[in-house]
């Protein structure tokens, strides 16, 4: 849910692009975002019917939550806020016992195992004051009569690209690499006082496992790159070597051609040692034939035509 | 023997049957792209994506596509779509140096935010619900908020003011909306080959946004097989144009600037989509006025017009066709791949002028007025010098006429008075069975529907201006009805003008137009322009109203009853009195004395409990000692005096 719209706003100097920082390293607003409710979609109303699933008839599966009793749900609001409420484009406000009273629906209509609130606002931790359904864990940027800071300005755009809070959560992200197995208090642990000006407040109580035993990817997801090589079976012989050269450099260093060239050099290598079975190789070469074929389909039913011609041959020879 | 023949000649009559069924074939899918690239006289360029994908009919309810996107097959076969368009704009067409008589401004000259319109094919009665079921069900799958247009204040239902005539015709439009990344996505991810392969790789999201002006339509109709019992087939087009400014470091201002198509989009194309059956780039230059001679024969002849005196071309053309003025190159991508990335760049070396054919009459709409109460809109119509070259012009009992069909949409809060419509021909005001030759209104209903302007008009041909104005008033809105926003302002979608005497097609002379960008140009199209939006202040209330009407109702209120309280119920002193009552017993020799002093003294008797204890008894206190200071003198004197004798 975006209420404004800024990357294409006519303001941006740069535009379909979000930075988290000044050195424009890293654009949010990638090529495959989705942005289901957004301008004046967005309101108390909406967010409440996306939680509890009360939907028109009409309403689209884009734009439903459809969770059921084993999802893990990652809520994270931003803006600004102030003691129990959140401000919703300038002219409403979400309360913090109408968020605990969706919450309290969701659970008894279960939909959802697991719930993470993140609220990144001023006064943040009293929005889930009022929260008493069992299976959720919330944090807030600060505690009542903390104000939360944003991190530093862009002078090129000419606003705070990034508040504190959410800046030293990815920060925390971009630090792992996929075999990394994080856990939630690692990551509740990482955030300073001193750095965030706001004392970052979570509250346990609601929530069972142990903090350290649950990995950061039951409620956070990222984006894979991924590199296309072209025979399916050698990538998986060549993949352990791949996965050395990775976990010793540090990924930005890597470019994705590097990459590339790296696993081919070790196809080439492997193709010459390895022994083709003979039958793999047979199918492997008719698969080759089919392909360059244009019209399969007409090989399958000249095929069924000659095996019906077969069968009634054989039939009337009986 | 003959009973075996016999018994066989049915198995092969099925047997061919069945062979004829298996080979019998089907049309397939087809699918094919195209990116057209033209310089613009000021400076930028155009460059126009298209891409086109046809569903053959078929006999079968759940068909299956390898090509085709199912989730606009979908669509159509549960709303039961026959045309429909929507388009996502932003920014505005500059009729003036961009064109407004090709195909190209004619179709993809969109106005700002998105605009839906679509016909369907179910009963009357059904038109309006199936509506509302296709918005949601756009606005879900483009990520834009088109829900927005299912009440029935938001569209219109027009008929021939609109160019396709038909009753179950509706039309919304939503000025307002943003276009973003997220509605490129799921626009590009209806083509096979969506945003990794072929032309669509090209669009770099940042440079698609940086244009002065950039739309992508959907268009899709239904094409009647003809046949019984075979579904109708479907033919999806999509496009993206794009106007770009090339950055040019060259400082002469008269000279074109070189670009290519790294330095537009920053990126090459490296191979076609496989799947598509025509993949080309053309590149069409206007006002190259030359010899008309359609095949060129020598060498060099043909090597001189993509590289001569006034540009060069980095890439040899596979064909080059003419039309009157503009030359088209065409180069086909096919040959393109990872090691030979396909970079058509133009380098200008003259410095060059042209001007783009114009629309016969161009349109500029504003308001007229002031204040929160009324106003009036009007619509200019300015003839371009381009007028007298035109063809099309009807010539009607001797004089000849230029037609123009004028449509709007005014929401329900503008509430506009129909018989104020005045028109002005060259500053003369006409009376209207002079010049509106037909004109359709249908009211709008307060927070039920908007209402809806068609009107035909007939003017010379050597008209120089004419303008029509019309007057409202402005409504007023529930408080809850108002977006977050509303000090902005409310929305008048575009006006639509359309000529419909004026076709516009650009014909190449191909022989074998097997490409669908050329045929769609081939084929005549209304030549139409839309207005420009109108943002109309209205009254807003105060938001902050019922907050201070709390506030001071409850001040009120507070005052009010706890004075009554107060004045009903409070007795002042009473705990004084209380108190008093009780200790009555313990200083009754203190109240005796001072009784009986204040009898001596003649005062009347004060009441007790005028003075607070305190201060009585210190005042009692001093009056004792003077008192008895006063009576020992007066004894001392007398004794005195007493003992002269």
């Amino acid at each position: 849910m975006l209420a404004d719209d800024m990357a294409c706003n006519a303001r941006n100097e740069y535009p379909a692009q979000v930075f988290n920082n000044e050195n424009h390293k890293l654009n949010l607003y990638g090529d495959n975002v989705e942005v289901d409710y957004r301008g004046y979609e967005v309101t108390v109303e909406n967010f409440l019917r996306v939680l509890t699933g009360r939907h028109e008839n009409a309403v689209p599966r884009s734009k439903r939550l459809l969770s059921d009793e084993g999802s893990h749900i990652l809520l994270y609001m931003t803006g600004h806020g102030g003691d129990e409420f959140l401000k919703f484009q300038d002219a409403e406000e979400l309360q913090s016992h109408d968020l605990a009273d969706a919450v309290k629906q969701m659970k008894e209509k279960r939909r959802f195992k697991e719930l993470m609130i993140m609220v990144d606002t001023c006064q943040a931790a009293t929005l889930f004051n009022q929260l008493q359904s069992p299976d959720v864990l919330a944090i807030g940027s600060s505690l009542k009569g903390e104000n939360s800071y944003s991190h530093h300005l862009d002078s090129d755009v000419g606003v705070s690209v990034v508040d504190r809070f959410t800046y030293y959560t990815l920060a925390f992200f971009e630090r792992l690499n996929i075999y990394d197995n994080a856990s939630l208090n690692s990551l509740f642990r990482s955030y300073d006082p001193k750095l965030l000006m706001s004392t970052a407040y979570y509250r346990t109580d609601l929530y069972q496992p142990h903090l350290a035993e649950v990995p950061v990817t039951n409620f956070f997801g990222s984006v894979m790159e991924t590199l296309h090589t072209d025979s399916v079976y050698k990538a998986f012989s060549s993949k352990t070597s791949n996965n050395k050269i990775n976990s010793e450099m540090p990924l930005n260093q890597l470019s994705e051609h590097d990459e590339l060239q790296k696993a081919n050099i070790q196809n080439d290598e492997l193709k010459t040692e390895k022994q083709k079975c003979p039958y793999t190789q047979m199918r492997v070469d008719l698969h080759k034939k089919l392909e360059k074929l244009e019209n399969v389909d007409t090989v399958v039913n000249l095929g069924i035509a000659v095996m019906l011609l077969v069968v009634m041959v054989s039939s009337s020879l009986l | 023997m003959a009973s075996l023949i016999r018994s066989w000649i049915p198995l092969l009559i099925l047997q061919s049957f069945l062979v004829a069924i298996a080979f019998g074939s089907k049309e397939a899918e087809e699918f094919s792209e195209a990116l057209l690239l033209k310089p613009l006289p000021d400076r930028k360029v155009l460059a126009h994506f298209h891409f086109e994908n046809r569903a053959p009919p078929s006999n079968s309810h759940g068909r299956h596509h390898h090509l085709f996107p199912k989730a606009i097959s979908q669509l159509v076969q549960k709303f039961r779509v026959k045309e429909m368009e929507l388009s996502f704009t932003q920014g505005r067409w500059n009729h003036e140096h961009w064109g407004g008589f090709d195909p190209l401004s004619s179709m993809n000259a969109k106005p700002v935010g998105v605009e839906l319109w679509a016909v369907f094919d179910v009963p009357q009665s059904q038109v309006d619900t199936s509506w509302k079921n296709l918005t949601h069900a756009l606005s879900g799958l483009f990520c834009a908020s088109i829900n927005f247009l299912e009440s029935s204040t938001s569209y219109a239902a027009p008929t021939w003011g609109f160019g396709t005539n038909s009753d179950k015709l509706r039309y919304g439009s939503l000025p307002r909306e943003a276009v973003c990344t997220e509605n490129l996505t799921p626009w590009l991810k209806l083509l096979p080959c969506r945003d990794k392969d072929g032309i669509s790789a090209l669009m770099n999201r940042p440079s698609v946004y940086r244009g002065f002006y950039h739309s992508q339509r959907l268009h899709l109709s239904t094409v009647e097989s003809g046949q019984e019992g075979l579904g109708s087939g479907i033919v999806l087009e999509q496009t993206l144009t794009v106007v770009l400014q090339p950055e040019t470091t060259s400082v002469e201002t008269n000279m074109q600037p070189s670009w290519s198509l790294s330095s537009l989009f920053g990126r090459k194309v490296v191979g076609s989509c496989v799947l598509a059956k025509s993949s080309n780039v053309y590149l069409q230059l206007e006002g190259r006025l030359g010899h008309e001679s359609k095949n060129v024969d020598t060498e060099i002849e043909a090597h001189k017009l993509w590289k001569n005196a006034d540009f060069d071309l980095s890439l040899k053309p596979d064909r080059v066709l003419r039309e009157s003025s503009s030359l088209l190159f065409i180069f086909d991508i096919d040959k393109s791949s990872d090691s030979e990335p396909f970079d058509l760049g133009l380098t200008w070396k003259l410095p060059s002028k042209w001007s783009c054919q114009q629309a016969p009459l161009q349109a500029t709409r504003f308001l007229m007025g002031s204040g929160n109460e009324r106003g009036a809109i009007a619509i200019l119509l300015k003839a371009t010098e381009s007028q007298e070259k035109l063809p099309g012009r009807v010539v009607t009992d001797g004089r000849c006429t230029i037609k123009a069909n004028i449509f709007q949409i005014f929401p329900w809060y503008v509430k506009v008075y129909y018989h104020t419509l005045q028109i002005f021909v060259d500053q003369q005001q006409k009376t209207d069975c002079e010049v509106l030759k037909k004109i359709n209104v249908s009211p709008s209903t307060d927070k039920v529907s908007s209402g809806m302007l068609e009107m035909m008009l007939e003017l010379p041909c050597e008209v120089k201006s004419a303008a029509i104005s019309i007057e409202y008033d402005k409504g007023f809105l529930h408080i809850d009805e108002y977006p977050p926003d509303a000090n902005q302002g409310f929305d008048i979608p575009s006006a639509l003008i359309s000529f419909p005497s004026h076709h516009a097609s650009l014909d190449f002379q191909e022989e074998l137009s097997k490409s669908p960008l050329l045929s769609s140009f081939k084929e005549k199209s209304l030549v139409r322009s839309y207005t420009e939006v109108l943002l109309v202040p209205l009254t807003t209330p105060d938001f902050s109203m019922p907050y201070n009407v709390i506030t001071i109702t409850c001040t009120i209120f507070a005052l009010y009853f706890g004075s009554l309280l107060n004045v009903l119920r409070r007795r002042i002193g009473e705990e004084e009195r209380f108190l008093k009552s009780q200790g009555k017993k313990t200083f009754g020799l203190k109240q005796l004395l001072s009784r009986l002093t204040a009898k001596i003294r003649g005062r009347p008797i004060e009441p007790p409990s005028s003075d607070s204890p305190a201060a009585q008894s210190s005042f009692l206190s001093s009056k004792l000692i003077f008192k008895i200071i006063l009576v020992a003198g007066a004894a001392a004197a007398w004794q005195y005096f007493s003992t002269d004798n």
